[in-house]
């Protein structure tokens, strides 16, 4: 081919590329507005939606429901990025002004932006479960748009969805009533020790043994009867009149959520229809009951078991009612005195049975002779008074403990699987009048 | 028509082609991003006069999720803590640097950036926190805002170690320290778990914290903060307090070569830059 030729076949070629570049620029636009335009509408549509709610927004807050209850906030979003806010976290159920932004992160989101309510729930300084995790609370949440008027956002973090729910008037007076329902359900120094959930469907009931962590508001339900191995599980938010469970407590075909509290008892109880309900209940008998009291009874074998201050006064099994009555019998001993031991011998060959209730600073031993009886169907143990050493007036500052453990309704007495500081295998004893249950190592 | 005439003409109608089209392009409008700054309030306007003004240094106390870390669990500060906090930053560094070193020291090295946290930032290991970080000389986390007392010398004091200590580092990245001599004093004692000690077995070991021993800048940027944030008396009390003679021996070393620098490089006399802290400190605690 001659020069001219590849030339003019060059030009053509260039020529119908150029023509063919301008042929089709237009991309398809899948949306009307730009992408900056159309988050500048969601930015928009958001802060507008957060500022329209005349009495603000609740969120029942679940930063994780399978290790934590939900914590209920109100938000009273105001003009200039202020807000008020106030929670049942704790105490302090008042309103707190701050701040918050509409910010963009991998999409449109609320931002609380300086500290409040909410932030107690992300403070590495108070961490419940693991170390410096908080209560795993977010305060950044992801806008994912509106159902049935809720604004419903997920968590930054953690990506849990979080709802927004119109609040009224009412719901701000009720968060103090949520608090009381968090101490009616923790219980305090004089509530029984255990808590069961007793489920019915109207005819077949199911029980179980309650472990409620108040700090957390979540519990676990553990089954106590033969052919039931389903555990519960049950993350606790707080009404002014009981308490909501999550996930619903299922009962024959219903599912009951609502637990209402019932002053006179002070049992939890959540009613569904033809008889179906489920009830929380606080109780001094250990539901589990076992035979380990009998080794104690008369006519067994020697055995001594013994509190001991020093190495087990920490114990986590020390109720906090016990821990009262040491700590009211210390303070009537002088300064240098205090309970050094509270050991109980049973079938000794030479003294029989016995309290020896010992000191530090030198003061004598007291010593407390017993019979012993069993109540075989609350399967407990009963200590009955059998003399002293010593006269009334030198112990008579011992008789609220005393009392305790020689109450006649008896003793629960269990064998437990940890050990404390040395490998003593431990006893508690738990009354079955009141809730004292005291720690001791198996001599 | 000759070859090039042709070529001529065809170059022609690309040309116009070419010119023709970009001729139905739209022009640029108004951008669509919001570029409206935010209202000011008062904490802000406060800022920008004590801070971003004079010294061209911005503080962030509003959460920002891209200047911490996401995996710690952490809270902004709450409003009403946010200039006490700074107001001690102000008056005990950047006042006795000024004062000491010159009105320009600390407007030309500085950090530009303060992020301040209101709540702990508790360490994997659950038993340290964290008390402050520098990103390369540019920015400086300070965490535990909320919990400043200005009330209490204690509070104050360790609230403004980590600035301080973070401004050595800072002061070192633009004039390096003698380490060569630095490596000579204590060379054996250095940890990659410092804190398996306490500060008092460090102070033995001839360290001024138990932090000093994680390496040679540490230990520089702790041996001249703790001498910035003691007394003179105080300082003389915490080295008796020592019963190992080389370890007195070793943090006195340390204390001259930290003096050294500050004289060499920036023309400070420490001990006086020590005592107009100290004198600040209590202006803060009596304020």
């Amino acid at each position: 081919m001659k020069t001219k030729n590849i030339l003019k076949y060059l030009l053509l070629i260039i020529l119908m590329l150029q023509v063919n570049s301008c042929v089709s620029t237009d991309a398809e636009q899948k949306f009307e507005d730009s992408p900056t335009e159309r988050l500048n509408k969601q930015k928009k549509e958001l802060d507008d939606l957060l500022l329209s709610a005349k009495d603000g927004w609740k969120a029942v807050y679940y930063t994780d429901d399978n290790q934590l209850g939900g914590f209920t906030h109100l938000f009273k979003f105001l003009p200039n990025g202020k807000v008020d806010m106030a929670s049942d976290f704790d105490d302090d159920t008042e309103k707190h002004n701050s701040q918050y932004e509409i910010q963009l992160g991998s999409t449109v989101s609320v931002v609380f932006t300086t500290e409040n309510k909410i932030h107690l729930l992300s403070d590495s300084g108070n961490s419940p479960l693991a170390a410096g995790k908080g209560f795993l609370g977010d305060f950044q949440f992801l806008f994912y748009g509106q159902e049935n008027g809720d604004l419903v956002f997920k968590s930054n973090r953690t990506v849990k969805e979080v709802r927004f729910v119109k609040a009224t008037p009412q719901d701000w007076d009720d968060l103090k009533g949520n608090t009381i329902m968090n101490k009616n359900i923790t219980g305090d120094i004089n509530s029984p020790l255990f808590r069961t959930l007793e489920t019915t469907d109207g005819t077949t009931v199911k029980k179980y043994e309650l472990n409620y962590n108040s700090v957390v508001r979540f519990g676990t339900a553990i089954p106590l009867q033969d052919g039931n191995a389903e555990t519960l599980k049950l993350a606790v938010a707080f009404t002014p009149t009981g308490i909501t469970v999550r996930p619903a407590i299922i009962v024959g075909s219903q599912k009951l959520t609502d637990f209402v509290y019932n002053e006179t008892d002070k049992s939890f109880v959540a009613t569904g229809t033809s008889g179906a309900k489920a009830t929380i209940q606080f109780t001094n008998a250990p539901p589990r009951l076992t035979d380990d009291y009998k080794l104690f009874l008369e006519g067994g074998g020697q055995i001594t078991i013994g509190y001991i201050a020093a190495n087990l006064s920490g114990a986590a099994t020390n109720s906090p009612y016990a821990k009262a009555i040491l700590a009211q019998v210390n303070a009537a001993l002088p300064a240098n005195q205090k309970i050094a031991r509270v050991q109980i011998a049973f079938n000794d060959p030479l003294n029989g049975n016995y309290i020896a209730y010992t000191f530090t600073g030198g003061k004598a031993t007291i010593y407390h002779f017993f019979t012993t009886s069993e109540d075989a169907v609350n399967k407990t143990i009963i200590l009955t008074d059998d003399g002293w050493i010593g006269t009334p007036a030198a112990r008579a500052f011992l008789k609220v403990l005393d009392d305790e453990i020689t109450n006649p309704k008896g003793l629960y007495l269990k064998k437990e699987s940890f050990t404390i500081f040395y490998t003593n295998v431990i006893y508690t004893y738990a009354s079955a009048a009141t809730p004292f249950r005291l720690t001791n190592y198996k001599f | 028509m000759k070859l090039i005439k042709q070529y001529k003409n065809i170059a022609l109608v690309l040309g116009l082609l070419t010119l023709a089209s970009c001729s139905q392009e739209d022009q640029p409008t108004e951008s669509l991003l919001n570029f409206t700054p935010k209202v000011k309030t008062d904490l802000d306007r406060w800022i920008d006069t004590n801070y971003i003004d004079p010294y061209n240094i911005s503080v962030q106390y509003e959460w920002n999720q891209n200047v911490v870390d996401n995996n710690r669990f952490l809270f902004p500060p709450a409003i009403d803590k946010v200039q006490p906090a700074l107001e001690i930053i102000k008056k005990i560094w950047i006042d006795s640097y000024t004062t000491i070193g010159g009105k320009d020291f600390v407007k030309i090295i500085a950090p530009r950036d303060f992020v301040l946290v209101g709540g702990v930032n508790v360490n994997p290991d659950d038993v340290s926190n964290t008390l402050g970080l520098a990103e390369g000389g540019k920015r400086i986390s300070l965490f535990q805002v909320d919990y400043v007392d200005k009330k209490d010398r204690a509070s104050v004091t360790e609230f403004i170690h980590t600035i301080q200590h973070e401004y050595v580092h800072i002061l070192n990245q633009t004039k390096t320290f003698d380490v060569q001599a630095w490596s000579k004093i204590t060379p054996k004692d250095y940890s990659s778990d410092p804190f398996s000690i306490s500060d008092e077995e460090a102070y033995e070991l001839g360290f001024i914290s138990a932090y000093a021993r994680s390496n040679y800048t540490e230990d520089f940027a702790e041996t001249a903060a703790i001498i910035l944030l003691n007394s003179e008396e105080d300082y003389a009390a915490l080295l008796a307090s020592i019963t190992n003679p080389a370890g007195v021996a070793a943090l006195k070393q340390k204390e001259a070569l930290v003096v050294q620098y500050y004289r060499d490089a920036f023309n400070i006399d420490f001990y006086a830059l020590r005592d107009e802290a100290q004198k600040n400190t209590t202006k803060v605690l009596n304020d």
